[in-house]
């Protein structure tokens, strides 16, 4: 793919959130997305007609991340009020309260059977809740992180988070093992290739670190962007050619992922882009800021 | 007891029988006390008795006039007239008797308002703007939906008194008075000035008439606006362009009760909860002020009188030649007051005199000693510049008491006359005449003739300023022969001269212009003083590239500075310029703001991380199940928060009793061959266990119980019995224990090999054989099945994990890898097998069968029935070694084996009866 290819025109701008998107992110088969913010609401859109579907409201704070299942069917999203909600997508009812983290949870992600959710907080733990049976107890809290974690990513095996203690740590489920990868710079979000065998770190020294999963080597860094204070996301693009991310001037920036060149670079918003969610299948994008809205974009 | 006697509190709860009773009651009410009540007290009730709610209108029990049909005015409809008589005529209707009074007043006109014409002060007129905006808004679509703001809709027209006002020559911002009143009021006053000061004169009259003066005059200046053209503005009245609209009165604050309401407060668009409070999480981090609250707190501005006009009025004003008819004053009464510094007298003492710095400074006519070279050693020569200014700035007292201390020290010789001596005359006279210079700034009159009354000349300014002086000009307090180097910067603290860097110091020495500029803006560094206006760069580049220079510079002149700090020896300084060199060369081809400093650091970061550990990381069963993943522990327990022995990782917690007990004797042992170690081992295991041993002979009934065994031995005795071993633990210093365990474990393995070996009649086995031979004995035993059992072999695998922390032990001895052989196909035949809960059914089921068997075996077994034994022993120990291996081929934690199987039975005894007592007693005795 050519950096022509890259989606640099606005499709759409998806408006009602009140306040600041904390995060927006495509479904699984890339058709909707879900989006979170300050206004404590969660929204449901469809990216490619820009339109609003739904609202899931019962968050008692704001709202920053959410994570759907593949099959569409549940979400998962959590926030500054400590919980993990489990929520039904079509009646827009939450069906479990997972309560436990101590402090704000940063991230959540559901596992490929969306059996277990496992959510990142700022109480320096990730836990794991059982989304099949009826227990609000954490399966499975896992805390040798030494601060925040910010984000989670799973593999089919795996559990992979960031933290701000400067770790990526991949507990193996399989094989019973921590790997923990120890970046030197608080990191911010993680994100996996789509062949799952790097992971991309958003540190705070503005610069995104690709690492090779199995060796645990740096393979390459992407500088440009500013990213100092804000919890920003980055990842890549759906043929893994090009690294994408946002800063915190409003900019969206796309880096070739082998030489480490920013290909493109445009002002996406007036603020902060908190979010980048990457289209798993066509050349699409969408990001969130804090100025409220979310672009989709297209090439 | 009767009724009357008890005293009922609050209303009983009614019975269905008791309706019947109140049915009588209200029957009689009916008939009796309805008649006596008035209407208005009269309550509607159904048959039953209960009150009818009817009169839903009027909310309640009574509907109509008191439940009447009546009115107040009495039953009879007041419209009616015969019609037999008095015909009714005709009924008018009209609009007006439809409408209320004040509607009436409207439609006809009869109210009294202003109109638009005769609106002094425009609220009409905006009024009836602001209404016709609204209807237009009703008519088209609008960005902004709802009512207009108040503050988009000015008043159309100007009201009738504005209009009349200016055609008077009024202009808006002015107060609304004619000049001659003015001029009238200033005669006036002069008339009045002039009268009391003839009246002061014949003081008879002026008592009376001065008071009544006084009183006038105060009244006057009471009444009297203020005069100038610029104040008297501030009368006229606020335009209306801002109409008080709302019912709110004067200093309404709408935040007064709830300040957290107040704009800028609030959150985007949110607070949360009534109930909760803003924490620090939620403090906006994003800073939008996008969803600010409407700020309508009325701000009570003082001026708020002052017309908005009024500013460019002022304005205009100030400007000095655009007032028509005047022009500025050439002569002016106002002059700067120029006050000269007091002259001290001269006979002046000041009363308080320092010792050290005045003697220093009665010193300056001593000529100055001769400039000497500095001695070679630059160490000594630091020293001597830093005991000098010293000295310079605190008096000889100092160089006394430094000389007084460092007597025996050598490095400080030149205080006594000894090496350097005269180069650090020289430079304390330079010190002194520097610090003299110093002080002499500041106090200019300190009774020296030379300098009374000094007027600050450039070079003094200069030199405040941190100027440099000029070459020759220099300042004539030093004689011209002496050529002060520190004269050039001293007026700062830093003593480094970067003005006479030698040549290698520039760092941009292949760009003179760029170098010149670096020279300025250290000059400018480190000196203070006025910033020349160009200070960043050349004129002509631009701000970033400004910028970007001025970054650079800074990078070399710390370079610089750390270099010259560091400068014991010339050769290192000129490292380190070249260093900077480089580093310059680099800053202006790539322009990357990274020093080499920051560079380096940047590659050490880059080699430093990322950086990889692993750990072991135990996930839940249940997390395994939901990932759909096979447990890698097998849903064993994890092992104690700390990590004792070895042997304690293994996955029953009961173990851990014996084991600072077997590690101590152990430890003492270590030596020993492995037959004796064996031995000991065996006789520890003996001696530490004998009740364990004794209750092994209780599980036979045990097994009988359906319990699901696996759960009862991997937790909840284990339970029990970790607490026990934990307490245990305390008392033993937990170092020993660890380095006993480890030993114990080498010796456990081989131990265990060995007697593996002896029970199974081989050497060292080579292959798998012997272990399936193991293996088929009880299978045979209990399933009648040939070969090697499939569950059998899965069973081996599940009892095979022992946690990884054991893999750390010593490697295995020789025998041991064929275990491991026998794990790897252990393992490959786990492949096939059923999944693992099934798996573990069987597995229990197959062990508890077995257990069954060795148990009854360990009764014979303790009388010396070797084949029994040797079943037993060696089923459960190929067991546990496939077990182990499988779990990782480096544990060779036969050892464990060993005491695990009597751990195993102890955790099986713990569950025994008490009746059972009896028949282990008989069996220690047995075994005695």
């Amino acid at each position: 793919m050519s950096a022509s290819d890259l989606p640099t025109k606005e499709a759409n701008v998806l408006k009602g959130h009140e306040g600041a998107v904390l995060a927006a992110r495509f479904n699984a088969d890339g058709n909707y997305c879900l989006s979170c913010g300050k206004d404590r609401t969660i929204r449901l859109w469809n990216p490619h007609r820009g339109i609003h579907i739904k609202t899931y409201k019962s968050h008692g704070r704001e709202v920053r991340d959410v994570h759907v299942t593949p099959d569409n069917s549940k979400l998962v999203s959590c926030g500054g009020d400590r919980q993990v909600f489990y929520w039904d997508v079509s009646t827009g009812r939450v069906i479990r309260k997972f309560r436990g983290h101590e402090s704000e949870v940063n991230a959540v992600k559901f596992n490929e059977y969306a059996s277990v959710a496992v959510s990142a907080g700022y109480d320096q733990s990730l836990r794991s809740w059982d989304c099949r049976s009826h227990s609000t107890e954490p399966i499975q809290i896992i805390d040798t992180f030494s601060d925040s974690v910010m984000s989670v990513c799973l593999t089919k095996t795996e559990i992979i988070a960031g933290s701000v203690d400067g770790t990526v740590r991949t507990f193996d489920i399989r094989v019973g093992r921590e790997i923990s990868d120890n970046l030197g710079q608080p990191v911010n979000c993680i994100s996996l290739s789509n062949d799952g065998n790097c992971i991309l770190a958003s540190c705070l020294d503005s610069t995104l670190r690709l690492l090779d999963r199995t060796t645990g080597e740096l393979l390459q860094e992407y500088k440009g962007h500013t990213c100092r204070s804000f919890k920003m996301d980055c990842c890549l693009t759906n043929t893994d050619a090009h690294v994408t991310g946002g800063s915190e001037d409003g900019y969206v920036y796309f880096w070739d992922l082998v030489d480490a060149t920013v290909v493109s670079r445009f002002r996406a918003h007036a603020s902060v882009v908190t979010s980048v969610s990457y289209h798993p299948k066509d050349s699409c994008m969408v990001t969130a800021s804090v100025d409220g809205t979310i672009r989709v974009w297209k090439t | 007891m009767d009724e009357r006697d008890l005293v009922f509190y609050g209303t009983p709860i009614e019975r269905e029988e008791e309706l019947s009773s109140r049915k009588k009651k209200a029957v009689a009410e009916a008939s009796g006390q309805l008649r006596t009540l008035p209407t208005w007290k009269q309550e509607v009730r159904d048959e039953e008795g209960r009150r009818r709610f009817h009169g839903a209108f009027t909310g309640g029990y009574s509907a109509g006039y008191y439940n009447t049909v009546g009115s107040k005015e009495g039953w009879a409809p007041q419209t009616f007239t015969s019609s037999r008589k008095n015909r009714a005529e005709l009924k008018q209707q009209s609009i007006l008797n439809f409408l209320d009074d004040d509607e009436k007043a409207d439609l006809e006109g009869q109210s009294l308002a202003t109109s638009t014409q005769f609106d002094t002060f425009g609220f009409t007129a905006s009024e009836v703007a602001r209404k016709q905006a609204d209807k237009e808004q009703d008519k088209r679509p609008s960005a902004i939906p709802g009512p207009v703001p108040d503050e988009l809709v000015l008043p159309a027209a100007e009201s009738i008194g504005a209009k009349l006002l200016l055609k008077m020559g009024w202009r808006h911002g002015r107060s609304i008075k004619d000049s001659s009143t003015d001029s009238l009021y200033d005669a006036r006053r002069e008339a009045r000035k002039a009268f009391i000061a003839f009246s002061s004169s014949d003081d008879t009259k002026s008592n009376i008439d001065g008071d009544a003066n006084h009183v006038n005059d105060h009244s006057n200046s009471l009444e009297r606006p203020v005069n100038d053209d610029n104040l008297s503005s501030q009368y006229t009245p606020l335009n209306a362009l801002q109409p008080k609209q709302d019912l709110h009165g004067l200093g309404y604050d709408p935040y007064k009760h709830a300040p957290e309401f107040r704009a800028g407060k609030a959150g985007p668009g949110f607070g949360i909860g009534a109930l909760e409070e803003y924490d620090i999480e939620d403090e906006d981090v994003y800073t939008t002020a996008a969803y600010d609250f409407e700020d309508t707190v009325v701000q009570e501005v003082e001026d708020s009188s002052k017309p908005i006009t009024d500013h460019k009025h002022r304005l205009t004003w100030k400007e000095p030649g655009i007032l028509p008819g005047f022009k500025v004053a050439s002569i002016s009464d106002y002059q700067v007051e120029k006050f000269n510094a007091p002259e001290v007298p001269k006979d002046f003492v000041p009363r308080h005199k320092f010792a050290g710095p005045l003697k220093v400074e009665d010193k300056t006519a001593v000529p100055p000693p001769p400039d000497v070279p500095p001695p070679e050693d630059s160490n000594m020569k630091v020293l001597i510049e830093g005991v000098a200014t010293l000295v310079g700035r605190c008096g000889k007292l100092f160089e006394d008491l430094s000389r007084e201390k460092n007597q025996s020290n050598p490095s400080f010789g030149f205080l006594m006359g000894g090496n350097g001596h005269e180069y650090y005359e020289r430079k304390l006279w330079e010190a002194q005449q520097k610090y003299k210079d110093q002080k002499k700034l500041p106090l200019p009159s300190d009774g020296k003739s030379s300098q009374k009354t000094e007027k600050m000349n450039a070079e003094n300014r200069g030199k405040i300023l941190g100027e440099r002086p000029l070459e020759r000009s220099s300042s004539s307090l030093v004689s011209p022969d002496v050529n002060l180097q520190s004269n050039l910067s001293d007026t700062f603290m830093k003593p480094l001269q970067f003005s006479e860097l030698p040549e290698v110091s520039k760092p941009f020495k292949d760009n003179s212009a760029k170098q010149e500029r670096f020279q300025q803006f250290l000059k400018e560094k480190y000196k203070g003083g006025l910033r020349s206006g160009e200070s960043g760069g050349a004129s002509n580049m631009s701000e970033a590239v400004r910028a970007q220079e001025r970054l650079d510079f800074e990078l070399a002149a710390e370079a610089l500075e750390k270099a010259n700090r560091g400068q014991q020896s010339n050769l290192s300084a000129q490292q380190s310029m070249d260093f900077l060199t480089s580093a310059g060369m680099q800053f202006t081809s790539a322009g990357v703001e990274q020093s080499k400093d920051t560079l380096d650091k940047d590659f050490e970061m880059k080699k430093m991380y990322p950086k990889r550990e692993e750990n072991q990381w135990r996930p839940s069963p249940v997390l395994c199940k939901r990932f759909d993943l096979v447990d890698p522990y097998m849903g064993k327990l994890p092992p104690p928060p700390r990590m004792r022995g070895k042997i304690d990782s293994l996955v029953f917690k009961a173990e851990f009793i014996p084991v600072p007990r077997i590690g101590d004797k152990t430890g003492q042992n270590q030596n020993r061959s492995s037959g004796g170690l064996q031995s000991s081992a065996q006789g520890v295991r003996d001696g530490s266990a004998d009740e364990e041993e004794d209750e092994v002979v209780v599980d036979v009934e045990n097994v009988e119980r359906p319990v699901d065994l696996y759960k009862a031995i991997f937790s909840d005795d284990s339970d029990e019995e970790a607490e026990t071993s934990k307490v245990s633990k305390v008392e033993d210093p937990e170092k020993k224990v660890e380095v006993a365990n480890a030993t114990l474990n080498r010796l456990m393995a081989g131990d265990f090999l060995e007697s593996l070996g002896k029970e199974l009649g081989l050497e060292v086995p080579p292959d798998l054989p012997p272990y399936s031979h193991t293996n088929q004995n009880p299978s045979a035993l209990e399933k009648e099945t040939t070969g090697l059992n499939p569950r059998d072999g899965s069973s081996v695998k599940m009892v095979a994990e022992v946690p990884k922390s054991m893999d750390d032990q010593s490697p295995p001895r020789g025998k041991l890898d064929e275990v491991k052989v026998v794990k790897i196909t252990e393992e490959d035949r786990k492949q096939g097998s059923p999944p693992p809960s099934e798996d573990r059914m069987d597995r229990r089921h197959s062990k508890r069968q077995r257990r069954y068997d060795s148990i009854s075996d360990s009764y014979s077994s303790s009388s010396g029935d070797d084949s029994d034994r040797d079943r037993y022993s060696s089923k459960s120990k190929g067991r546990r070694k496939k077990g182990s291996s499988s779990r990782d081929k480096k544990s060779s934690s036969s050892r464990k084996h060993s005491r695990r199987r009597h751990h195993r039975s102890s955790s099986r005894s713990s569950r025994r009866d008490k009746d059972r007592g009896e028949s282990k007693r008989e069996k220690r005795k047995r075994r005695d």
